[in-house]
């Protein structure tokens, strides 16, 4: 047997071993805790893939774009019906809504000092156009040119009211086109200036990049040339962490800002955070299939009034939690000619079960598809779906759910195969015009089944609204298609998810974007 | 060893030393095997429902054929399934693991990144677990049926039946949040993130490297409690195995041998039990590694650390092919380095091996 000695020492040894490993543990503080600190840290679950404007489509690249690039045009705060200038200091809409001129401000300079001129203008936009990148489609048949060397005009075959409103998106930033092209920048699929754009700003934004990792930080440093009004933070960490680790750093102080907490989450919160509370632009909505080869059920149009009576849209609120909406309409309420809340369906059970007997359809059975994983804003599709049908159950129509992980579950989505299912849409630029995606043959209408054609009187009211131009004519026209949609087309809108911010008490000025979600740049410190 | 002296080194230089030619067979083998990865990763990609395409591209791209078709061909994935594994194979060889779909990055520029942080925390992880792990066990065995053995027992049957992902968020918040311990998310606090230049890829090591005490205390901080949450279960399972190795060993004719002929205790023990013990341990070790580097997923996610784990996440949820192959491809050739170094070691301390 070993001796007494022999057992003390190999315990001694593993308390070293501990103890080794434990040291520094403690004496850690947290960066930037508290307020007044010239860093700010922002968790969020990363969505990123580049810091090349040309290239971005994703929540958080937008985050890195927009603080490190300047658009010809921006939106003041949260406010996404009116374009301001930003880079143009004016902009003009020919009567047709053809051609937009903007004159561009003076003085603007990029991070390297050398001054933004109409040149970079052309070279950036074309660039983004012709790269074929995934924002490609936001100047699709757009042509760029420079009257002089502060004009620059925006051409287009059809009329493009929505122009002003898709030139703020951070993808249109406008590069340092020398420094771009020394780099591998051309405005052809050829582009190889991603890797540098990756390492380094050729912005002329209140930021610059310092590092940038997709999988796990980017951190940006305040362009020490900037023109405009300075930064407040020198620095801006943001970091990849999961929602439920995102609560507790910045309840500890660890970091200033979380950006993914669900509506469970934010409840219960210290009131050393503030919390804002805001209903996302994103709109979940069921589609009901309308191509007869799929099912002779979802075609019949009286069983989809039976869906959008029968759904308890109330109940579906309760479970998205703090922040969410119900959603009106396709078009989400920030945008201009989002409907009114007074117009959102609202739950008659009888009426849906008289439209069932109307249908002529007894006892049906539907599938429903959806992403099983994915989730919107914190909210899983998950309990969605369950709810929903639990909510057709009551109404007589038997809900099977079909999850599949969203890789999967896109496909046939995409090729309009789904009997029924749960989606959502974000919009790729806060303009009514992206919604027309739902009408017949185009891109989410075809998911639907819905070909060209099918419904003559609503497809004439969105080839109204896409010519309309004035806010106000706009505006109607919206209003008018998604009336239409609403009573006879195939998709139910249900809600907005809740966009909720939680931010320490030292950080001022944070209002959320549907299209950068946050404005580095604009925040203060108390 | 040979009772005629000479006879040995006579032998040895007419053939190759046996544990060379077993090196030599070994590795032979590894390179096969990691072949035999490539394509099983290869395979088990492209056998995955659903489209990369879907997964990659925005809403509005996928309508347009021209970008979904570029893309397509940017990535080779319009040419024929064995042409693409073909073209895959050449890269490899030439040390290219393709691009990846998410990064636009190299992937083998991608995984210097992240495997690093994933070695840091697995390497932190398997130290503290040998040696806690086999200090435990020892105890354990030499204490036999006494409390301490009791409560070691215990404590190894904790370890070992606790998810780990489980463990990660109770430790977090009650060290990081409730005692505020110990720091929070990532390798090193946010604004000393990059303060030194990666060389090794080993923060702690970088740091060191550039001088930078607060750096290096920093990294060893945010180090700790991951990897003690990563050690537990091998430390659990590793305290078992010493623990019957050592019963084993001590139970031996000639340990009673040395006993009866009033060797110390501590000669005994290091010399006769422990060296007889280790293959087992060995054995144990090298397939708790295996097991580190697959809980590193779950404790990355929720340390925030930007590992490999959860690279091989990202990757797989957004159908990054070239990605995933990469990954499979790192992980199944770490397994085979660490079997290879299991089976070397087993060599070494024990001749009757390389004879196989």
């Amino acid at each position: 047997m070993a001796t007494r000695s022999q057992t003390a020492a190999v315990l001694l040894a593993g308390a070293l071993a501990l103890a080794a490993c434990g040291s520094g543990g403690g004496s850690q503080t947290p960066a930037a805790s508290g307020g007044g600190g010239k860093t700010l840290v922002i968790d969020t679950s990363f969505d990123l893939k580049t810091a090349d404007p040309g290239r971005t489509y994703e929540p958080t690249g937008l985050i890195v774009g927009k603080a490190v690039y300047e658009t010809l045009l921006t939106f003041d705060g949260a406010d996404v019906t009116k374009p301001v200038p930003a880079l143009a200091e004016s902009y003009e809409l020919s009567k047709d809504g053809k051609i937009l001129t903007l004159k561009l401000k003076k003085g603007a300079t990029f991070a390297d000092g050398s001054p933004l001129t109409a040149d970079d203008v052309v070279f950036s936009l074309t660039r983004v156009r012709d790269m074929k990148g995934t924002p490609s489609f936001l100047l699709d048949g757009v042509e760029v040119a420079k009257t002089d060397d502060s004009t620059i005009t925006l051409t287009s075959k059809a009329p493009n009211p929505a122009l002003p409103y898709i030139l703020p998106n951070p993808a249109l930033g406008i590069l340092n086109s020398k420094v771009a092209k020394e780099h591998g920048a051309t405005t052809d699929a050829q582009d190889k200036a991603e890797q540098y754009l990756n390492s380094a700003s050729a912005g002329s934004g209140p930021y610059m990049i310092e590092s940038f990792n997709v999988s796990s930080q980017v951190t940006l440093k305040a362009n020490p040339k900037y023109y405009g009004t300075k930064p407040a933070y020198d620095k801006v960490v943001i970091r990849n962490v999961e929602a439920a680790t995102q609560k507790l750093n910045v309840q500890r102080g660890d970091s200033q800002i979380a950006l993914n907490l669900s509506g469970d989450q934010v409840t219960g919160m210290p009131a050393t955070l503030q919390v804002k509370k805001t209903a996302s632009a994103n709109v979940i909505f069921l589609l009901a299939n309308q191509d007869s080869a799929i099912s002779k059920t979802t075609t019949n149009p009286k069983f989809v009034e039976a869906v959008r009576k029968g759904v308890d849209y109330a109940g579906l609120l309760e479970l998205a939690g703090e922040g969410s909406a119900q959603a009106p309409g396709v078009i989400p309420s920030q945008l201009l000619g989002a409907l009114p809340a007074d117009q959102a369906a609202k739950r008659d059970v009888e009426g849906a079960k008289a439209a069932l007997a109307a249908s002529g359809v007894s006892n049906p059975t539907v599938k429903l598809e959806y992403p099983s994983e994915l989730t919107v804003n914190g909210l899983s599709f998950q309990p969605l779906a369950e709810r929903i049908q639990a909510n057709l159950k009551e109404v007589g129509i038997t809900v099977d759910l079909q999850p599949a992980p969203v890789t999967t579950a896109l496909d046939n989505y995409r090729n309009g195969k789904e009997e029924m299912g749960l989606w959502y849409w974000g919009p790729d630029y806060p303009d009514p015009s992206d919604y027309l995606a739902f009408l017949p043959g185009k891109t989410v209408g075809l998911r639907a089944g819905w070909k060209a054609g099918a419904a003559k009187e609503i497809e004439a009211a969105g080839d109204k609204a896409a010519t309309a131009i004035g806010d106000d004519a706009r505006k109607a026209a919206y209003v008018d298609v998604q009336t239409k949609l609403n009573a006879s087309g195939p998709f139910v809108p249900l809600i907005q998810p809740g966009q909720n911010i939680v931010t320490a008490a030292s950080v001022t000025g944070l209002e959320y974007h549907p299209v950068w979600t946050v404005d580095v740049a604009d925040l203060g410190v108390k | 060893m040979s009772d005629i002296p000479g006879e040995a080194r006579r032998g040895r230089t007419r053939r190759t030393h046996p544990l060379v030619r077993f090196l030599i067979r070994r590795i032979l083998l590894a390179v096969l095997m990691a072949w035999g990865i490539t394509l099983v990763t290869f395979v088990l990609t492209n056998l995955v429902p659903g489209d990369p395409v879907a997964a990659n591209l925005g809403q509005r791209a996928l309508g347009d054929p021209a970008i979904v078709a570029q893309w397509r061909a940017e990535h080779g994935l319009d040419k024929p399934l064995w042409e693409q594994y073909v073209l895959h194979l050449q890269g490899l060889v030439h040390g290219d693991l393709g691009t990846s779909q998410q990064s636009h990055r190299p992937v083998s520029q991608d995984l210097a990144e992240f495997v690093p942080a994933t070695l840091e925390l697995a390497g932190a992880a398997i130290l503290v677990s040998l040696v806690l792990g086999v200090a435990f066990g020892v105890i354990a065995a030499l204490r036999r049926d006494r409390l301490s053995d009791h409560a070691l027992r215990v404590l190894s049957l904790i370890g070992i039946s606790v998810p780990t992902f489980w463990l990660a968020l109770v430790a977090f918040y009650v060290f990081f949040y409730r005692l505020q311990l110990t720091p929070g998310s990532g390798r090193v606090d946010a604004a000393l993130n990059g303060a030194v230049p990666a060389v090794s890829g080993l923060q702690t090591v970088d740091a060191l490297l550039a001088g930078r005490w607060d750096v290096f205390s920093s990294a060893v901080g945010h180090l700790v409690t991951p990897a003690l949450v990563l050690a537990l279960y091998t430390i659990g399972l590793l305290t078992r195995f010493t623990r019957s190795a050592v019963l084993e060993v001590l139970g031996q004719d000639y340990v009673r041998a040395a006993r009866a002929k009033g060797l110390p205790g501590r000669v005994i023990l290091f010399r006769y039990v422990l060296r007889s013990a280790l293959v087992p341990i060995i054995t144990v070790a090298g397939l708790a590694f295996g097991s580190l580097l697959s809980g590193t997923v779950l404790v990355e996610a929720i340390f925030a650390w930007p590992g490999v784990g959860q690279y091989a996440y990202k990757s797989a949820t957004t159908l990054d092919l070239p990605a995933v192959m990469g990954v499979g491809l790192v992980v199944g050739v770490v397994y085979l380095v660490i079997n290879l170094i299991v089976d070397v070691l087993y060599g070494v301390i024990d001749p009757r091996v390389r004879l196989q």
